[in-house]
């Protein structure tokens, strides 16, 4: 198949459009000669006293210094990981790990598996944890955060941007009630970061994950800001890299280009999401003319690149009655014409289940395995997504035809 | 520009290989898939390539590829196959049997894994830094869950005898676990021949990327029960969640592939480079080789030097030479490594260590000009008056 999705032209066959940017997004081409450079020079172990350690040593504290400035956090607050599954389960068991009793930890219940299943481990282990509801548009409210919260409250963990549906979360009044009541507040901020500005200190938070594959960085690297004086238990012991908080040689050429990522994401945010605000809107209002959309997540607060929502019925369809089509059927036909996009999150795209973050979010069964993601990037234009309306809602009407069974 | 030092530090990392670097390349660039999105083309395709990486790597050890799983790195496999068998099998026991020589990334785990109330036993080496195979069986207690004994040692190069200490660990039915970030593609492995459990490998001390490692874990005979400790997506089979890193494995399995294709040449060429470096040393009074004479890395020489300070020969060397006085890690500390203490070193002679670390890219001209400029070094710090050395 064609792999080179810069290459989007419009031919028929041999196009490819990818719109699953929450999923992964390719590396900057900028960031890949990061990259190549630190893996053909700058190869040294950062520990190592001499020059060639004290050259990628120079390269691991550039890098801190550019994802410190994306979110506006000091230099020493920035723990580098293997990434955002990594930094979370870091921020929650580093802070677990710290009592000797299982106490209570709070999350949300539209997290990423890689905070859900954390805190699941944790229950395992005794620990009371609160899974907090969300309203219809995915929000969490703080009310419903200051009524779960008890005597034990050490930790509380709720996602900024939302994978699945887009939506954000009122994190500054979030952590602040937690603030208030003594406990810890995190954010798994893995979708937000390079698409909205980050401020450590305005959100409040005290830990806050990051990953670089999700800004134009490489797979392979990630980071958990640390609020300096916080104590964590590493989730890696060893040599004592990264101020004893993560042990093992740093994946440095993952590491370098999360750091250029990073910049080069600070430098367009504004004009990045201007732009994709602008585009995804405008998809949205072709699908709408024809589609019966039901878009879900919070449609004001919410990431910019993000379009999700499920389809009633194309209205070219006659019985309304009829069940929607199942997300994922969709997608494998859209993919077969060329246009990459998702149904769920990405760890989840192997499973035929309905999304638990639709079920969260009041969905009924059916309607929660009919959720679409369009999530848009920096390759995308105006074309690709006049081409992308165009194809789906001929796979729609002819997925209604065919009659193929609901929800499979 | 000035020339660089001769690197000799390739038991701390090594240089990526082109070749390995032109393997990844187009994993950057022209295929950006999430292995785990499998429901579109781009995810197809790194799903490919791991799946072929992975097939690779798990032929190197003689391992079926479902056993093996992707980890950040050999820290990250050691801690999780001590920490997720310690975690899964505390109900049989809470005992785990190790050796001083250790690596850090297991020693510390192990440390863990006491302040939680598991016991440890810290097993001694011999002077030559090999394991006394009495001791290890006369430790095993029924309640033993675990023994972890290192491949090759990352400061004296000393290779363990796996394939006794497997099969006394599988006599006792006890778990065998090795670090093998050292040995991978310098000395046969084989899981199923040496009856190894778990075993840590990483890419960057085969000229490899850093950040990508893996943990093999036996699936039959016994199946090996494994606790995950980074929870999310449920990859690499729920082992061990978290977004793979599709280059970084291409280029790890690239390394594995041409470490292995040229072990043959390469392993006597570093062998007869580092003979060549150690004739030289030893023409020098009261310089002491750490470990085995000649079960050892072929690409390690690991010296004491008496009369000098161990600081200020590492400095002297520095400009020209690139090495490191034992493991990496511990470069900022000023304390005498423990793997040497060990071997019943004693401190101070033990503080004033080299180790030399030999690579693919190393010539003999570059040896012997390390060897001058190292006799060059003790020559001068011998005579400077603190030193005040006398042979014995
Ligand atoms: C919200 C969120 N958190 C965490 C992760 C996990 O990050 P990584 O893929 O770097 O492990 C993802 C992506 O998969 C995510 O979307
Ligand atoms: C024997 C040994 N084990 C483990 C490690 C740690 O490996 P990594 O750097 O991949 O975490 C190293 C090297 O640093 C090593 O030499």
């Amino acid at each position: 198949m064609a792999t080179r999705i810069r290459d989007n032209r419009i031919t028929s066959s041999a196009m490819q459009i990818y719109l699953d940017y929450s999923a992964t997004t390719p590396c900057h081409p900028e960031v890949i000669s990061t990259v190549q450079l630190v893996l053909s020079e700058h190869w040294g172990n950062p520990s190592s006293l001499h020059v060639w350690g004290e050259r990628a040593a120079w390269v691991l504290e550039q890098a801190r210094m550019q994802v410190a400035d994306l979110i506006q956090a000091p230099l020493e607050s920035i723990v580098f990981t293997s990434g955002g599954t990594e930094s979370n389960n870091l921020a929650l068991h580093g802070v677990a790990s710290r009592f000797e009793q299982p106490q209570h930890l709070i999350i949300s219940g539209v997290e990423h598996s890689s905070i859900s299943n954390a805190a699941q481990q944790l229950a395992q282990g005794g620990w009371q944890v609160t899974c907090l509801p969300v309203d219809p548009q995915g929000r969490v409210q703080p009310l419903a955060l200051q009524r779960a919260l008890r005597s034990n409250t050490v930790l509380v963990s709720v996602i900024y941007g939302q994978s699945e549906v887009g939506t954000l979360q009122p994190i500054p009044a979030l952590a602040e009630i937690a603030h208030r009541h003594g406990a810890y507040f995190h954010t798994d901020a893995v979708q937000a970061a390079g698409r909205i500005r980050l401020d450590v200190q305005a959100l409040g938070v005290d830990l806050l994950s990051l990953s670089s594959h999700k800004f134009y960085g490489s797979q392979g690297a990630g980071a958990l800001y640390v609020r300096p004086g916080l104590d964590l238990v590493p989730l890696l012991a060893g040599g004592g890299q990264e101020g004893n908080l993560r042990s093992g040689t740093p994946g440095l050429p993952a590491i370098a280009a999360m750091g250029h990522a990073a910049h080069l994401a600070a430098q367009n945010l504004a004009a990045e999401s201007v732009r994709l605000t602008a585009l995804r809107d405008r998809l949205y209002g072709r699908l709408a003319d024809n589609l019966l959309l039901v878009p879900t997540g919070d449609p004001q607060q919410r990431l910019p690149h993000h379009l999700s929502f499920w389809v009633r019925w194309p209205q070219t369809g006659r019985r309304s009655s009829q069940p929607p089509l199942s997300g994922k059927a969709v997608v494998r036909q859209m993919n077969l014409a060329g246009i990459a996009i998702s149904s769920g999150s990405a760890c989840h795209s192997g499973k035929l289940t309905p999304s638990p973050v639709l079920l969260a979010m009041g969905l009924s069964e059916t309607a929660a395995s009919a959720g679409l993601r369009i999530t848009l990037g920096r390759e995308t234009t105006e074309a690709d997504l006049d081409w992308t309306a165009m194809v789906l809602e001929q796979v729609l009407t002819r997925l209604t035809e065919s009659k193929i069974p609901a929800a499979v | 520009m000035p020339s660089r030092p001769i690197y000799l530090d390739h038991q701390a990392t090594t240089p990526v290989d082109p070749r390995v670097l032109e393997a990844m390349l187009p994993y950057f660039t022209d295929c950006p898939g999430n292995p785990s999105s499998l429901s579109h083309g781009y995810g197809w395709e790194a799903s490919a390539a791991v799946k072929y990486a992975r097939e690779q790597i798990a032929s190197a050890i003689h391992a079926q590829p479902e056993a093996l799983l992707f980890t950040s790195g050999a820290t990250e496999a050691n801690n999780l196959a001590i920490k997720g068998v310690a975690e899964a099998y505390f109900q049989k026991g809470r005992h785990l049997i190790t050796v001083q020589t250790e690596h850090s990334a297991v020693l510390e785990p192990c440390r863990y894994l006491q302040s939680l109330g598991f016991e440890v036993t810290f097993l001694p080496v011999q002077p030559d830094g090999l394991l006394e195979l009495s001791l290890l069986e006369q430790a095993i207690r029924p309640e033993t869950i675990l023994v972890s004994v290192m491949a090759a040692n990352n400061e004296i190069g000393v290779l363990q005898p796996l394939s006794e200490i497997g099969a006394i660990c599988h006599r006792h039915q006890v778990l065998f676990h090795t670090d093998a970030a050292q040995a991978l593609t310098k000395v046969p492995l084989d899981v199923a021949a040496m009856q190894i459990d778990l075993m840590s490998l990483t890419a960057h001390k085969i000229y490899g990327p850093k950040g990508i490692g893996a943990l093999y874990v036996r699936q039959r005979q016994p199946r090996v029960r494994l606790a995950p400790q980074v929870h999310g997506g449920g990859q690499e089979r729920g082992w061990r969640s978290g977004t793979l890193a599709t280059p970084q494995i291409v280029g790890f399995a690239k390394a594995v592939e041409l470490g292995l294709a040229a072990a043959e040449t390469e392993q006597p060429y570093l062998a007869q480079l580092r003979d060549q470096l150690w004739r030289q040393l030893r023409s020098q009074e009261g310089i002491h080789l750490n470990g085995h004479p000649t079960q050892r890395l072929a690409g390690c020489l690991n010296i004491s030097v008496e009369g000098v300070d161990g600081q200020a020969l590492l400095l002297a060397l520095q400009p020209k030479v690139a090495l490191s006085s034992g493991s990496a890690c511990a470069s900022g500390k000023t304390s005498p490594s423990h793997v040497l203490l060990a071997l019943g070193r004693e401190p101070a002679l033990a503080a004033a260590t080299l180790r030399f670390g030999l690579g693919r890219l190393n010539t003999p001209r570059e040896i012997d000009q390390a060897a001058a400029c190292a006799i060059a070094a003790i020559q001068a710090l011998r005579k400077t008056p603190s030193a005040q050395w006398v042979p014995g």
